[in-house]
């Protein structure tokens, strides 16, 4: 590690200190020394919690501390903390997956097509103008408070965002590389799966990092308006119940699943798009 | 300029067979101001084995003449045939290999993966390719390259992946559209050696265009000049020089340094043209 990053680290380690640090302490002693006016009332603890405050609840939550052991904790409650992350953890990941294969699928077929993409692109503009959120009540309505109408939400919300990217993409393969290719020997068909889709690929990853986040939003906005499980479905309890603890506990484990979801889609990027000089490693 | 008659009318010979037949060839594009004449009646052929250039100044209509016989691109009147078989526009002839101008390697194939290209496609197993591949590449003087991706390369080595990859399916005709244009002086010699030691071993039907006279005099048999905009037949000419030809020498030469004076007159007087349009 070079004394650039080292220093990098120490910065951010000392920013990361004095955040905690003021949101543990900060309100309390804003107190004792500004006149009251002065002091946000936002920052009440009562709204914002407080580190150690999150921390047990996290440990409650998470069935550490119980006094009937773990697995009792567990199962004295359907929506634990645990199950309501696997449960939002597989809503988005089904959505996630048909969102980005529709959107793949559409996107690849109507850039390779002048004549069907005249047709549609007055309905994909008429239909990506509605904000994906105004959908969700119909969405439940029609799919239930179950899972499948969180499916549903995350994959429209992914959908536009992907076939956009792989529309643009698979209009922008080099026209040469693709006559190459015709006269190498392919069919169209082979040039499809050899020259476009490679080539459209960078595009598609460029949109697979804000379709994860895209995903967890519309299971969580969803979990927000019915539902029976998940982690949107645990802050909207906490929220009738004034908990700030409790929220910002599910906030948190959404923060960390979203940047390990993130990491992994650059890694499959990073090998994926080897080619491309900005994912050189060597 | 009176119209000079091709010279594979007059000196046709029983021996080798016409590969290429290209007659009454048109071409007009639809421009703002009406039609822009493109090629203007243009025929000639190529014979087995021949290395013919297409030479001419830029915007002279030779890459759309080569496009045509390629069936890229659609003819607005005339003929093309390769052997006796009228070319289509948009099917492709197995027999013909093409080499672009613009880099056209696949950025995400390592320069194996793409000199197997055609191979890989045609359904040969991985290890039926591997040899012909290392054998391109060595040909190609790209030994230890192999596994990298093209964007590592130089422009010369990357052109001369392209060339590999349409080689090793051992095309009888290859159409080259000024395949070395955009290199430098010395990967250009570079390539000319490269090209003629593989031409002057398997004599492959050639129709290269250039609008580079040393380029043509150092690699073709013979020379087709076209006038500037509208294309049409100028002159035909056989190239005299022995082979196997060395590019350097070959342009240190004193007989190469006449013919090229010989025929830069002509050529200068077509590159006025173009200027003052």
């Amino acid at each position: 590690m070079t004394a650039r990053k080292m220093s990098i680290w120490a910065w951010r380690l000392v920013v990361l200190a004095v955040l905690l640090g003021t949101w543990e302490w900060g309100f309390d002693l804003a107190k004792l020394v500004l006149p009251k006016a002065w002091v946000p009332k936002f920052l009440d603890p009562y709204f914002v919690s407080k580190p150690t405050a999150i921390w047990a609840s996290f440990l409650r939550l998470g069935c550490f501390t119980d006094p009937l052991g773990f697995s009792a904790c567990l199962a004295a409650n359907d929506n634990n903390l645990w199950v309501a992350m696997l449960v939002t953890l597989k809503n988005m990941w089904w959505g996630f997956l048909w969102g980005t294969g529709l959107g793949m699928l559409t996107g690849l077929v109507l850039g390779r097509s002048d004549y069907l993409s005249e047709i549609f692109a007055p309905f994909i503009v008429a239909l990506n103008s509605i904000p994906r959120i105004a959908l969700v009540p119909l969405i439940i309505l029609m799919f239930g408070l179950g899972d499948l109408s969180k499916i549903v939400t995350a994959g429209i919300v992914v959908y536009f965002v992907v076939f956009f990217n792989t529309y643009e993409g698979t209009r922008a393969v080099d026209r040469d590389q693709i006559a190459a290719a015709r006269l190498l020997g392919a069919s169209e068909f082979t040039v499809l799966r050899t020259v476009v889709v490679p080539s459209a690929l960078a595009w598609v990853f460029a949109s697979l990092t804000p379709a994860v986040s895209f995903a967890l939003i519309g299971v969580i906005v969803g979990e927000f308006i019915g539902a029976e499980r998940g982690l949107g479905k645990l802050i909207i309890e906490a929220e009738a119940r004034a908990n700030a603890s409790e929220m910002m506990v599910a906030i948190f484990v959404m923060m960390i699943v979203g940047i390990l979801l993130a990491i992994v889609v650059r890694r499959i990027q990073g090998y994926l798009l080897r080619w491309q000089p900005q994912f050189d490693k060597s | 300029m009176s119209e000079v008659l091709p010279m594979t009318a007059m000196t046709a010979t029983a021996a080798p067979a016409d590969r290429i037949t290209v007659r009454n060839l048109d071409k007009r594009f639809r421009g703002a101001s009406g039609d822009v004449v493109a090629v203007d009646n243009v025929s000639f052929t190529v014979r087995q084995g021949e290395f013919v250039a297409l030479l001419g100044p830029s915007g002279c209509g030779k890459s759309t003449i080569l496009n045509m016989v390629a069936g890229l691109l659609e003819r607005s009147g005339g003929g093309v045939a390769i052997d006796a078989d009228p070319v289509v526009h948009g099917a492709i002839n197995r027999k013909v290999g093409y080499v672009f101008q613009r880099d056209t390697v696949f950025p995400w194939r390592t320069v194996e993966a793409n000199i197997g290209y055609g191979l890989e496609i045609a359904g040969d197993s991985k290890t039926a390719r591997a040899a012909k591949v290392q054998r391109a590449i060595e040909t190609a003087g790209l030994s230890g390259f192999g596994r990298s991706f093209p964007r590592t390369l130089s422009g010369g080595m990357r052109q001369r992946v392209a060339l590999m990859r349409t080689l090793i399916l051992e095309p009888e005709i290859l159409l080259m559209d000024e395949p070395f244009g955009a290199l430098d002086t010395h990967t250009k010699l570079e390539m000319h050696k490269t090209l003629l030691e593989i031409w002057e071993r398997e004599r492959q039907t050639v129709l290269f265009v250039t609008h580079d006279l040393g380029e043509a005099l150092t690699l073709a048999s013979r020379i087709i000049l076209l006038s500037a905009r509208p294309g049409r037949l100028k002159e035909d000419f056989e190239v005299p020089f022995a082979r196997p030809r060395d590019p350097v020498a070959l342009r240190e030469s004193a007989e190469f340094g006449r013919l090229y004076s010989h025929i830069w007159h002509s050529l200068g007087e077509e590159f006025r043209r173009t200027k003052a349009d």
